[in-house]
């Protein structure tokens, strides 16, 4: 009964051994992947704004104005692709929708998104655009790698169309999670004139006609969590100015757009929750399950051992002055 | 002899779970959602 025992045990130790490592570098590349169906809108608002009226070409203070990001994951497009690359990919069609205090549109950017299912990285092909214009990304966009370290990544900027480093400023704790907060600081830089302007029969062609040319800058901070690399909360100090102005308002610059955008509360509270729910699973397959198996396993296996050995032990001494029972009975 | 054939039957289970990863199509793809890329405000989120 015993040697049975110790021989289940030392089979459940070598399943739970080798399990461990199984779940851990096996089974999580396989398992966390971003689903190709997603579906999510965050809205973020900057209260108050500066923003350019381009019927006076004067810029205004405005009570807020509103972000609505929406991103898709396209599923026919991300199969499409998956076909020829050989590896899981998710193909992410997003939308920045701006809009005014009154809710009519200020600017909006559409972009095409393709990367690598678990590891985030880009997966350049044709169709990947900002605004209608093909790039090639290198680095991430709107989320951060599974498991994501403590060092500065690439990051692409739609505006700018290039990639550059966001800096890994320190961890922090935000809403109860431990996050890692990042930094990245876009300095003054000429970007294209979006392709729909928020005034009918302005185009970009007719701007650049007036000799004017648009610049940015931006300060965007993140806080990242790290076991699903979600970011759990975003902020921007966006400045936009129209440059070349002094013929038409008397001025060099013209402000577009001065604001400090910051993701709305009820977006926060949504996000930490869908976070940290995954943040569970994620951490089960990574951390828990493989170390309770690598814990466990010795464990099993000593009590095996254990158990062997005494099945082995030698029974005890027959009692003194009790003959031994013959083998075969006597003739 | 016993002990290696506890052994080998502890790994089994291991091995299959390998080739059931390797096989199946994990996560499973759902439809291209219906929902429109958002151009207005869609109120508090619930």
């Amino acid at each position: 009964m015993r040697r049975r025992a110790s021989l289940v045990l030392l089979s459940l130790a070598v399943f739970l051994a080798a399990m461990a490592p199984t779940l851990r570098w096996y089974a999580f590349p396989r398992l966390a992947k971003i689903p190709p169906n997603q579906y999510q809108e965050v809205v973020l608002e900057a209260r108050p704004a500066t923003l350019l009226d381009y019927g006076t070409l004067k810029a205004r203070e405005v009570e807020k104005i509103t972000i609505i990001q929406t991103l898709k994951g396209n599923v026919e497009e991300s199969k499409r692709i998956e076909r020829d690359t050989d590896r899981d990919v998710v193909v992410w069609d997003t939308l920045s929708y701006v809009t005014g205090p009154d809710g009519r549109m200020v600017s909006k950017i559409p972009e095409r998104y393709v990367f690598d299912a678990h590891s985030q990285d880009p997966v350049n092909v044709p169709g990947e655009m900002v605004d209608g214009d093909p790039v090639e990304r290198e680095g991430i966009e709107y989320k951060w790698p599974f498991l994501t370290e403590k060092r500065d990544y690439l990051y692409f900027d739609a505006q700018t169309r290039t990639s550059a480093p966001i800096h890994y400023v320190g961890t922090r704790t935000f809403r109860g999670l431990e996050v890692y907060y990042y930094e990245q600081t876009v300095p003054w830089t000429e970007v294209p004139m979006p392709k729909t302007m928020p005034v009918e029969g302005i185009t970009p062609e007719v701007i650049a006609g007036m000799g004017l040319s648009r610049w940015y800058t931006t300060k965007r901070m993140f806080w990242v969590e790290p076991v699903t690399g979600a970011p759990v909360n975003g902020e921007e100090i966006h400045k936009e100015e129209l440059r070349g102005a002094k013929a038409l308002t008397g001025t060099d610059t013209v402000t577009v757009f001065d604001g400090h955008v910051k993701m709305r509360e009820d977006y926060i509270a949504d996000t930490v929750e869908l976070v940290s729910a995954n943040r569970t699973t994620v951490l089960l397959l990574v951390s828990r399950l493989p170390w309770t198996f690598a814990l466990l396993a010795p464990a099993l296996l000593a009590l095996a051992l254990w158990l062997e050995a005494r099945s082995r032990r030698p029974a005890p001494a027959a009692a003194p002055g009790k003959a031994p029972e013959a083998v075969t009975p006597p003739v | 002899m016993r002990a290696l054939v506890a052994a080998a039957i502890g790994l089994v289970p291991v091995l299959l779970f390998v080739l059931l990863l390797s096989l199946v199509d994990l996560p499973p793809d759902g439809p291209t959602s219906p929902r429109p890329l958002l151009t207005a405000d869609p109120g508090p989120k619930k």
